[in-house]
């Protein structure tokens, strides 16, 4: 027998007891993606391959990490200086969880733009909202890890927004924390979360994702419909296979993100103190508070918001208002699917309402990034009030503005867009 | 649309590098680039170092072996000179001087500057060791610009008076470098694999979009 049709046998074997040729065709090899995806259409499989690294640098990582508080900020300089590459992959964490977010944000904006998230990928679009959640838990637990000082003010700040609740806030955050203060004792639960139960629940949602987008298909830039039209296989006529035509494109745009990922990891590391904060080479230090406790930029619109709410009202705390509307801003993206009442699903053709909204959307959501970076002023945080309100008039007047708007025709078929 | 995606790219980008500046306490900062290439500024501000800072402050994260190597000083050499508390060459750089100690002395208790031109940037520390100023208020007489008020004698009068302005600025900048290198101390090896790194992915996306090409044209 020669090798080859030794493999077909073996894979027949397989194949008899398990789908294995199926599964690949179906989800890698032959999958049908639309021909007119557009550079949006690169973030999904970045994102996995971000996940990838982040899953094994995590690993290494874990191997000479120490989670006690008196142990874990010299563990991470053992790990910078002792470990062989241990700068290297400590770097790439670091910087992995800065471009996961990056993506995810742009990832998210493509389903807003084109109206992925329309029928019938609703529960496509909450798994992915899912995922942010679990990525922003994961990109906080493992901010606390190193214990420097941002780290300790930032987990005291965050766990301390809970106290605000009304009537059992302050329980709560003792029961988050495990202690009156944040200590090792926060610090070791957090890395049980940050290795062990949101890694999990994060690849499982993935994995749901994924598994939803294939059942139903990918949408594209114009909102076509494209299993209307389908050839004497039912394959539909506006698709090509993923392998070869998606993966060769994938793999460029692998190769460009790679350029730009490594020249931030190999030259600039610290990312000017947005990747690593310079505050948190020193260590955690309970009997000090540093003169400015600022969240990763990847938080940084939502914590504008908590700011930008400093009124009490209806007999509610301030602090609960604006821990509240920080919640709602995150939580209202699952509800996107819902909002939306315009016939056509891209903003190609959509009407001007959704467009000017929409640039809001983004006005807001860039601004409130900056301006929950920079210490408060009054006309800041004037500013913050603003762009909350701006923030959340792309969601909440959608119903209204997506009826109310003419929309264009949308195409058959791809060709005549 | 697009351009409104673009201008809040580029609102954006421009705004995110230019916070995250330290000041200099009470003064701006003096200009100071650090030059963590010259071994031999290195050797120097490493011996200033050890003769003058160690006392008080350690250097608790990085082994005597790593700074050996990595400056190019010969190992016996190195512990015949620089190690004073008779510990073993792979050790820590800890220091003898006991906290309680430190305290009853001094007030406070000196930090370890291991990252300390990673926590202040490099620009902080030459700044400091040149702006102290005498000042009969405090109690060693001394007080400083960048650090107001700060606890520590200033360690450095004796040479400051025993050099020219110039030399004492070479002084300590050697020592600014040292620390610049002993925060991050494999930032050269970093650069260095890093435009091998690059180099290689640049040729692996040019083959990349050939083939992306090649399989692109089919479609049309």
């Amino acid at each position: 027998m020669t090798t080859e049709t030794r493999a077909k046998k073996f894979l027949g074997w397989v194949d008899f007891r398990f789908p294995l040729t199926e599964v690949f065709e179906r989800h890698l090899s032959k999958y049908p993606a639309p021909t007119n995806l557009n550079i949006w259409y690169l973030f999904g499989f970045l994102l996995i391959v971000v996940l990838a690294m982040q899953i094994v640098t995590g690993l290494w990582l874990m191997m000479n990490y120490t989670n006690s508080a008196e142990e874990a900020f010299s563990s991470v300089e053992y790990i910078m200086r002792d470990v062989e590459y241990g700068w290297l992959i400590r770097y790439m964490h670091a910087a992995g969880a800065s471009a996961f977010f990056a993506l995810i944000y742009l990832h998210m904006f493509r389903g807003m733009m084109y109206g992925s998230y329309q029928k019938p990928r609703e529960l496509i679009w909450l798994g992915g909202w899912f995922t942010y959640l679990i990525l922003m838990a994961e990109g906080f637990t493992g901010y606390v890890l190193p214990w420097g000082q941002m780290s300790f003010w930032a987990a005291q700040v965050i766990i301390s927004l809970f106290s605000s609740i009304p009537v059992v806030g302050e329980d709560l955050a003792t029961w988050i924390r495990g202690d009156y203060l944040v200590s090792g004792i926060t610090l070791s639960r957090l890395f049980a979360f940050h290795v062990v139960l949101l890694p999990i629940l994060l690849i499982a949602i993935v994995f749901f994702h994924i598994l939803a987008l294939h059942e139903i298909g990918s949408n594209n830039p114009d909102g076509i419909d494209v299993k209307k039209h389908l050839d004497e296989d039912g394959v539909p006529l506006d698709t090509k296979p993923f392998f070869p035509y998606d993966i060769s494109h994938d793999i460029f745009a692998l190769g460009v993100f790679l350029i730009i990922f490594c020249s931030v990891v190999f030259f600039f590391p610290t990312g000017g103190g947005y990747i690593i904060e310079y505050v948190n080479y020193e260590p955690a230090n309970p009997l000090s508070t540093p003169a400015h406790i600022v969240p990763s930029w990847y938080y940084t619109p939502f914590y504008a918001m908590l700011r930008a709410v400093d009124f009490p009202l209806f007999g509610l705390t301030a602090k609960f208002l604006g821990f509240a509307t920080m919640m709602a801003a995150v939580a209202i993206f699952a509800v996107l699917p819902w909002l939306d009442r315009s016939p056509v699903k891209s903003i190609k053709y959509k009407g001007i309402l959704s467009k000017i909204f929409l640039g809001i959307f983004v006005v807001s959501f860039f601004a409130l990034c900056y301006l929950g970076m920079v210490p408060p002023t009054e006309i800041k945080a004037l500013l913050s009030k603003i762009f909350t309100v701006g923030y959340f008039s792309y969601f909440l007047l959608m119903p209204i503005y997506t009826r109310l708007e003419k929309c264009k025709p949308v195409p058959e078929r791809v060709a005549d867009a | 649309m697009r351009l409104l995606v673009f201008l809040s790219f580029a609102f954006f980008s421009g705004l995110s590098f230019t916070a995250g500046e330290y000041k200099c306490g009470s003064i701006e900062c003096y200009e100071f680039s650090p030059d963590t290439k010259d071994k031999e500024s290195l050797q120097r501000g490493l011996s200033a170092y050890m003769n003058y800072c160690y006392g008080c402050h350690s250097l608790k994260y990085s082994r005597y072996k790593r700074v050996a190597e990595d400056l190019a000083i010969p190992l016996d050499i190195y512990e015949q000179n620089l190690i004073f508390d008779g510990s073993k060459i792979g050790d820590l750089m800890h220091i003898s001087l006991q906290e309680s100690k430190a305290i009853e002395l001094l007030g406070a208790k000196p930090p370890d500057l291991t990252l300390e031109a990673r926590l202040r940037s490099p620009e902080w520390i030459y700044t400091y060791l040149d702006t102290f100023y005498e000042d009969s208020s405090r109690p060693y007489g001394v007080n400083n610009k960048v650090y107001v008020n700060v606890s520590m004698p200033h360690v450095l009068e004796d040479i400051q008076s025993e050099l020219s302005v110039e030399e004492y600025d070479r002084y300590i900048a050697d020592i600014t470098n040292f620390l610049t290198y002993v925060s991050d101390p494999s930032a050269e090896t970093r650069k260095q694999l890093g435009i091998y790194v690059i180099l290689f992915l640049l040729i692996f996306t040019a083959f990349a979009y050939l083939v992306y090409r090649e399989f692109k044209k089919d479609l049309k």
